[in-house]
């Protein structure tokens, strides 16, 4: 990251408690943090995962500008890619995911990404094991895996195959990055 | 405009689309989107125009005279619209639509009653397809806007248009063969035709939107959907063979 002034590790910490108990008082908190560190990629993409769910151009925004600032923080740049996808709007999805593509391929975001892609182009069998290979590499950030099988669920209706979902659908880390019933409603 | 994959309709988020749609229009200045947005609430605006017709006493105003107020109600609140605030357009939209009506059925007076908006609409094609050779002979000159309008006559039989206020044209049983043949050719060049020209077309003879409020949705002068609609029409001619 690219960042000149950046909140320390205590404050963002604590930021994040806030958040976890009142999502209100977390943005507020956020906003007044971004007052001083206004180039903290950090501090918008929070506020971004705050917003989708109520304020879905100022989330984008947020997610924009996170990405803006510091362009190889990977999970922002896939959560706006993913953001725009569930917009509607596949094109611009994978335009924003494609400096993701230069992380190894073996990489899990790679894996996703390029397993999103087929979906967005109806080839869902590729999909679906692109997706799973993605799973299998992805230890860094588990949440993520519960969305992706989601999405694997329901390529496999569209196939026509058995859907088996497991715990999965209490939880929607993309949809909702910081868990359910945080988001300002 | 563009249809979405499958794939890409199944994980789509509608509240997201829509914030999408107007995030694109009012901060990105994306073409486009403000025909979609249009176009997704148009149905909203003509069940309104429906229902205010039914519950006013009869004062000579026609349903199409409705429609052309709601959509005008319907452009005037897709301007005013915050999208930031929160408030979702179909309940603030509704209102503006309402009131449009009621002070466009004000407006109408017995003497304006007797202009109805079809009326309106119609002079507007005439105009559009007013020959671009002043100096053919009248009689040509006189045939070419005939033709124009008989392809419009046309539009607005093929069942592209669902026009309330008129009786049912469909041709006896002698005639159906030869005029659903006709529809199905006039149907595959509709969907040939440039972007532009078949919003033109389809807004115009399909929906009664007419010239002035298809510019608002398109961005463009007046005179360029005009344009688009003599030279959609053109097209049209040539596809079906001469008629004249």
């Amino acid at each position: 990251m690219t960042g000149t002034a950046m909140v320390d590790g205590a404050t963002l910490a604590e930021t994040l408690r806030i958040v976890g108990a009142d999502s209100a008082a977390g943005l507020a908190r956020i906003d007044d943090l971004l007052t001083t560190y206004p180039d903290d990629a950090r501090l918008h993409f929070l506020r971004a995962s705050l917003l989708v769910g109520s304020r879905p151009i100022e989330a984008h925004a947020a997610f924009s500008r996170a990405v803006a600032i510091a362009p190889d923080f990977a999970i922002a740049r896939f959560q706006l890619g993913f953001f725009e996808l569930t917009s509607g709007e596949g094109a611009r999805a994978i335009a924003t995911w494609a400096p993701l593509l230069d992380l190894p391929e073996g990489h899990y975001l790679h894996r996703f990404v390029t397993g999103l892609t087929h979906l967005i182009h109806d080839r869902f069998a590729d999909a679906v094991a692109t997706l799973r290979d993605g799973i299998a590499a992805n230890t860094e950030t588990p949440p993520l895996n519960g969305d992706m099988q989601l999405l694997i669920a329901e390529c496999e209706a569209q196939m026509g195959e058995p859907v088996a979902v497991g715990e999965t659908s209490a939880t929607s880390f993309l949809l909702d990055p910081l868990g359910g019933g945080r988001m300002l409603h | 405009m563009r249809r979405i994959g499958r794939g890409l309709a199944l994980v789509t988020i509608a509240p997201r689309a829509e914030a999408s749609l107007w995030r694109r229009w009012r901060y990105e200045a994306e073409a486009g989107c403000r025909e979609q947005i249009f176009v997704r609430y148009r149905s909203l605006a003509k069940a309104i125009a429906a229902r205010q017709l039914s519950r006013r006493p009869a004062h000579g105003a026609e349903l199409g005279d409705m429609q052309q107020f709601a959509y005008e109600g319907l452009l005037l609140a897709m301007e005013r619209f915050d999208p930031l605030r929160g408030i979702p357009f179909p309940a603030f939209a509704r209102r503006r639509i309402v009131g449009s009506i009621s002070n466009g059925a004000a407006r109408l007076g017995e003497l304006d009653a007797q202009h109805h908006a079809w009326r309106r609409v119609a002079d507007e094609r005439v105009r559009s397809l007013a020959p671009r050779a002043p100096d053919a002979a009248p009689v040509d000159r006189l045939a070419d806007v005939a033709a124009g309008l008989a392809i419009g006559v046309m539009l607005a039989d093929t069942g592209m248009v669902e026009d309330a206020n008129r009786g049912d044209h469909r041709p006896n049983a002698y005639e159906s063969l030869a005029w659903r043949e006709l529809h199905a050719l006039l149907g595959s060049a509709i969907e040939r035709l440039p972007e532009r020209e078949r919003s033109v077309i389809r807004e115009h003879y399909e929906h009664g939107v007419r010239f002035a409020q298809i510019a608002v949705i398109l961005g463009i002068s007046r005179g360029r959907v005009s344009q688009l609609h003599a030279s959609a029409i053109g097209r049209l001619r040539g596809a079906i063979g001469t008629i004249r």
